[in-house]
């Protein structure tokens, strides 16, 4: 899983091994404390559990990680240009809300599916607007838009869940997270999709360079003709839209959404971008670590419970792996600067 | 025919005035650990205004009920809200305790102040004279509640293991169905254990498989609430569970409803919660009013909806009253 190319496009496994070629390779690979730290739980769960090592086991993983990982992609490609946004579990619940009230209004699902994920972009529009325009930081802006957001499908719902019975599931909630082989979803499908295409801009496009740049030096990347803000706005905009399309995901398996849902994903979904090596600051990470972050929340999730520990372990547990993980990666990152 | 016309206009003035002396405003708050996210405050929700509604509208007096309740789980929050309430000097506080030692100052301190306390949905489980000197508790019996599910679950077949699923670990209320129910399958020489399985949905079903995996003997399950019973309903679907595994359910929603019809859940327990709106406002006015008391708590529930009683409590549900 190590042989990604990095943001240069050059080939990344060292031909022979030498330190300072295996130096080089980690410099450019963020991503390693969490592949390495995911192989370790890995381990250790194969291990304590028994039935850790089966199909089942691995869909169930990698249906925690579907969701919160399309959430942490936009999340991560928004970090990198050096900005955040909490208000995703927000957006991600509003997202599934309009999803919900249009589809059972008789509307037809695809229709209500793009005005979800329109009114989930509009939602980072606003946000990245604010940011940019008047130059409030953006943990601040997403904190309001958070709890804004949370108030409104409050009010809406009147506290109520709505649920949606039809009378024979569509097509489209199918795509969207239906059961297609033994325990695996295709919102694991969307998922790896998502990743692998925000990777491909990242690392392979003109754009993904100027995402780096805006994340990494400001003044330099406006030197060089980076128009940052616009790359500001335009990463808000990705980040919300992948929000509210787990929104939906979630939506078209449960057919049920009650107006807490999200409430502490944002949070979730930065300590598995942070875990796979993506800076607070902006200007480092890419989508391989955060999937391994995804993964790793995933596996301890379920890898506990299977292990016969109380599940009230989780929290403290993924507490532990963030600390680790961000100690593990800048000492990685500046034992490889030399 | 003049003084006649005074004396009509003397006795209007006079009627009007005592009209007027007479008519009382009360405010009422209620705080509760529920936030207008969950659907089972929106039901008590309604209780409280219905209950405004009628002393407003069919008496001169008029009453204010505001609730309180943060929007996700915080004690905190709780607190401040209760302090906020407290404040504003109302004629009548409504609290949920959930959490005794927290909640035991600032319920105390209204006490003292003279305002009227009543305890809704989970009481201070101390001792007569240890518990905050709140004037009765109106709402269910948790532990009763969990004691009573495990007993009809019991009733039908003994279980290999059982399981209770909480979502919301650390709210005393939630603890204490858990502990009854798991106490009387450990006394019929069933393992039962407590799962937290969170909020999320699609991480809990995952949490479950989790159990079930390690777990296969697994046949009856106990879940607290709908934020439960919506990812339990949908894993013991998706794995042709429905049948093999006994799900006792607790509140009501449109789920858990399904799900009785289906016969995927054998029961839910309910505590009417509507009364638990309803009642404290009616008897904050009467005891404001009139100095009334009931002689004991008011116990609302342990009620079950199962297959026989269904079809009417469907149609109170459209009304909102479950």
């Amino acid at each position: 899983m190590g042989q990604v190319t990095n943001r240069t496009g050059r080939g990344t496994a060292p031909p022979r091994f030498s330190l300072e070629a295996f130096l080089t390779w980690l410099r450019r690979h963020p991503e390693f404390g969490a592949f390495a730290g995911t192989v370790v739980v890995f381990i250790g769960f194969s291990i304590t559990a028994t039935r850790f090592l089966t199909p089942d086991s691995f869909a169930g993983i990698l249906t925690v990680a579907a969701e919160l990982g399309i959430v942490a992609a936009g999340i991560t490609f928004l970090m990198i240009s050096g900005e955040f946004d909490l208000s995703v579990g927000s957006v991600l619940g509003v997202a599934a809300m309009i999803f919900a009230l249009t589809v059972k209004a008789g509307w037809p699902v695809l229709g209500s599916w793009a005005v979800a994920l329109l009114a989930s972009a509009g939602i980072g529009l606003i946000n990245g607007l604010i940011v940019t325009k008047t130059g409030i930081p953006s943990f601040i802006t997403t904190l309001g838009a958070m709890m804004f957001w949370r108030g409104i499908l409050l009010a809406v719902t009147k506290g109520f869940p709505i649920q949606f019975f039809p009378r024979t599931l569509p097509p489209m909630f199918f795509a969207l997270n239906g059961r297609f082989v033994g325990q695996f979803r295709t919102s694991a499908l969307w998922f790896l999709g998502i990743i692998l295409l925000i990777n491909l801009i990242l690392v392979r496009t003109r754009y993904g360079n100027a995402v780096y740049a805006t994340g990494g030096n400001r003044d330099a990347a406006r030197v060089l003709g980076v128009a940052t803000n616009k790359v500001k706005l335009i990463n808000f905009v990705i980040s919300a839209t992948l929000a509210g399309l787990a929104g939906c995901i979630q939506f078209a398996r449960f057919l049920s959404i009650d107006p807490t849902r999200g409430v502490g994903l944002e949070l979730e979904a930065i300590a598995a971008a942070v875990i796979g090596g993506t800076l607070l600051t902006g200007g480092a990470g890419n989508l391989v670590g955060t999937l391994f972050g995804v993964l790793l929340v995933g596996m301890v999730r379920s890898g506990l419970v299977q292990s016969g520990a109380p599940a009230y372990w989780y929290q403290a547990f993924v507490g532990l792996i963030v600390v680790v993980a961000v100690i593990v990666n800048t000492r990685l990152r500046r034992w490889a600067l030399g | 025919m003049r003084s006649l016309r005074n004396l009509l206009l003397a006795a209007l003035v006079v009627l009007g005035l005592s009209t007027v002396i007479l008519a009382e405003e009360y405010t009422f708050y209620v705080v509760s650990h529920g936030g207008p996210g969950d659907p089972f405050w929106g039901v008590v929700m309604k209780g409280m205004q219905d209950a405004a509604a009628m002393i407003t509208n069919g008496t001169e007096d008029t009453v204010n009920a505001i609730y309180l309740g943060p929007a996700v789980y915080s004690l905190t929050e709780l607190v401040n809200m209760l302090n906020s309430a407290i404040a504003a000097r109302p004629d009548g506080i409504v609290a949920t305790i959930t959490d005794p030692a927290a909640l035991d100052e600032p319920l105390r301190r209204a006490i003292d102040l003279g305002i009227p306390v009543i305890a809704i949905n989970v009481p201070d489980p101390r001792p007569a004279g240890e518990r905050i000197p709140y004037l009765f508790y109106v709402g269910g019996d948790e532990y009763l509640s969990g004691r009573k599910a495990a007993e009809r679950m019991l009733a039908v077949r003994t279980p290999t293991r059982a399981v209770v699923f909480i979502h919301e670990v650390g709210h005393h209320g939630l603890e204490l169905r858990a502990q009854g129910f798991m106490e009387v399958m450990a006394d019929a020489g069933v393992p039962a254990d407590k799962l937290a399985i969170g909020t999320d949905p699609t991480q809990a079903v995952e949490i479950i498989r989790g159990y079930f995996s390690a777990n296969p003997d697994t046949d009856a399950v106990f879940t607290l609430g709908p934020i439960g019973t919506l990812p339990t309903v949908t894993f013991l679907r998706e794995q042709g569970l429905v049948g093999k595994v006994m799900l006792g359910c607790f509140d009501l929603d449109e789920v858990t409803l399904n799900a009785i019809k289906e016969g995927i859940a054998m029961f839910t327990v309910t505590q009417q919660q509507y009364l638990q709106g309803y009642l404290p406002i009616q008897w904050l006015y009467l005891y404001n009013k009139y100095g009334f008391l009931p002689a004991n708590d008011i116990l609302t529930g342990p009620g079950f909806v199962d297959a026989s009683n269904i079809g009417l409590v469907e149609q109170l549900i459209i009304q909102g009253y479950w």
